[in-house]
């Protein structure tokens, strides 16, 4: 995982594991890919050897809405490496549209104000490149 | 009626290290199991040559080398702080089997002085998959940092479903603090033991340093040094000891997810399911309980875990405490070491749960040593509740007095 210079990222950055490729190769063209059973048809998160609501093994990937909304969060004031110069900052679970959730740290919210911060507020993905192979999604909170 | 294991095992004796908290000469997590491990076989007049069974986190090969014992039943069941609630029911499983009569359950962990001298602090806790985890990969970029960071998201949701506030919160720090007044081996006994030790106030927690919004400090347990050990032992055992053993008349483990990003229900824990399966084996229920030993990671675990329990309705397990029913002297006393919170708690807080309801059972809670004037109760019967990992995992146990 070489630094690309022109990029700035520095928070860690996951390595990709050889089942979840699908989802690190449709974030880089700004999409949600989510595995989704096909025997039972409901997606899980996140991704999986085996289906874990029927266990079946007849998984596909699909291209998911990128839209979903606040399960739970939190305001982060001790953190740790490079997200410790980042506190306060929001982190959330996010209730996907397609079903399962997902974590994050959330976007277009103001940490000193946690109480304005809803559960159930709309929220809507992001990719931010973190090097050539990763763009990690984020979620954002939708203006109404 | 109750179920075949009921009472086929007591504890026969519980004890701790000689020196606990946070320690000012630095000790290995060995020294802390040894030490505890001798005061317990002190104490029951069980010699360490007549263990059979080891129960650990990860520990078992080492402590038997080291005590130069060769048991018939090794077990190192290590799924975070409850261990030791589950460490219990296996050897009264392995008990009323009849592969064993005596069983040890040891704890050691230099939470506070790893700092200084590092190493062997947890017993491979949580090693699992690692790095190479699905769940981690998806969960390592967000900026998640120790078990207050994960915890808080809980309290948010269960603030959300059922309108519950911080403060209510904070009543459950404010009061096991109360109980670690009474407590002098209690690192936060007294102003004088510790910078911060002493009385607080619900407002004073309010006011604490922020950690994880809407966490502050002292909604959090500490990170200390402790050692602890337990005698399981059976029934033929319990007649010839030095002590009153105290009886295991339930004992259930259950979990629900390990990474909180598979945590369904944030305002719930498998405690439900461990619980029943323990009142269901001692043939008893929530109402029956005279007293309660519950894991306080942090206030917000034990108001969700009380509820579990069945000690309230659900969105009202904080009710106990802001009632004043857990607090020394109330109806239903709750933690009454002083908890994880106030007490001691060295990363994994499971030993503590065991020591304590122990005391408490036997009479013994109230010695100078381990209590002042007011800290024992009447109780006869204990519901002790460990949970580990982000609520991820949990071990409950209905003990009873001897008769
Ligand atoms: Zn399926």
């Amino acid at each position: 995982m070489g630094g690309d210079p022109k990029l700035s990222y520095n928070k860690p950055i996951p390595n990709q594991g050889n089942h979840t490729k699908p989802f690190w190769e449709g974030a880089k063209n700004g999409q949600l890919m989510l595995p989704r059973c096909v025997d039972c048809n409901r997606v899980h998160w996140y991704p999986r050897h085996i289906c874990p609501n029927c266990h079946s093994t007849n998984l596909e990937w699909i291209e998911g809405s990128g839209e979903g909304s606040i399960h739970t969060y939190a305001v982060q004031h001790m953190a740790f490496g490079p997200w410790a110069e980042e506190v306060p900052f929001v982190t959330a679970y996010i209730d996907l549209k397609e079903g399962d959730r997902m974590l994050t740290v959330l976007r277009g919210v103001d940490a000193t104000k946690p109480e304005d911060i809803q559960v159930g507020a709309a929220v809507k993905v992001e990719f931010e490149q973190a090097n050539d192979d990763t763009f990690i999604p984020y979620w954002r909170v939708v203006e109404e | 009626m109750p179920g075949q294991l009921f009472k086929a095992a007591a504890i026969a004796g519980a004890a701790e290290a000689n020196e606990i908290g946070f320690l000012e000469n630095p000790v290995t997590a060995l020294e802390l199991h040894i030490q505890a491990i001798k005061n317990v076989c002190d104490q029951t007049g069980i010699p360490i040559a007549k263990i059979e069974g080891v129960f650990s986190t990860g520990w078992s090969t080492e402590l038997c080398e080291h005590l130069g014992i060769t048991p018939k039943y090794i077990d190192t069941t290590a799924v975070g702080g409850c261990s030791f609630e589950m460490h219990v029911h296996h050897a009264l499983a392995a008990i009323h089997s009849g592969i064993i009569d005596v069983a040890l359950i040891s704890h050691g962990e230099n939470g506070h002085s790893r700092r200084k001298i590092g190493g062997g602090g947890s017993g491979n806790y949580g090693a699992g998959a690692g790095a190479l985890s699905p769940a981690a990969e998806m969960s390592m970029a967000y900026g998640l940092g120790g078990a207050p960071s994960n915890y808080s998201h809980a309290m948010v949701r269960h603030m959300h479903r059922y309108g519950t506030t911080s403060e209510d919160y904070a009543h459950i720090a404010k009061v096991t603090r109360d109980w670690a007044t009474l407590n002098p081996r209690a690192a936060m006994y007294s102003k004088e033991k510790h910078p911060f030790g002493g009385p607080i106030t619900v407002q004073g927690v309010q006011e604490s340093r922020m950690i994880s919004w809407p966490l502050t400090i002292l909604h959090c347990c500490m990170v200390t040094d402790h050692g602890g050990a337990v005698l399981v032992v059976s029934p033929k055992v319990a007649a010839g000891l030095n002590n009153k053993p105290v009886w295991i008349a339930g004992a259930g483990e259950s979990m629900s997810h390990g990474n909180m990003l598979e945590m369904g229900d944030f305002t719930a824990t498998s405690a439900r399911h461990s619980a029943q399966t323990a009142y269901t084996m001692a043939g008893m229920g929530p109402s029956d309980m005279e007293m309660a030993m519950i894991y306080d990671s942090f206030t917000i675990t034990v108001a969700i875990t009380a509820e579990m329990l069945g000690l309230t309705p659900p969105g009202e397990g904080h009710t106990l405490w802001k009632d004043g029913h857990a607090a020394p002297g109330g109806k239903f006393p709750v933690n009454t070491n002083g908890g994880g919170l106030s007490f001691n708690h060295s990363g994994m807080y499971g030993m503590p749960l065991l020591v304590e309801a122990y005391r408490q059972l036997s009479q013994t809670a109230e010695d100078g040593v381990h209590g002042d004037k007011g800290k024992q109760t009447d109780a006869r019967t204990c519901v002790v509740n460990g949970t580990g990992g982000s609520l991820s995992t949990t071990g409950t146990l209905v003990l009873m007095a001897d008769d």
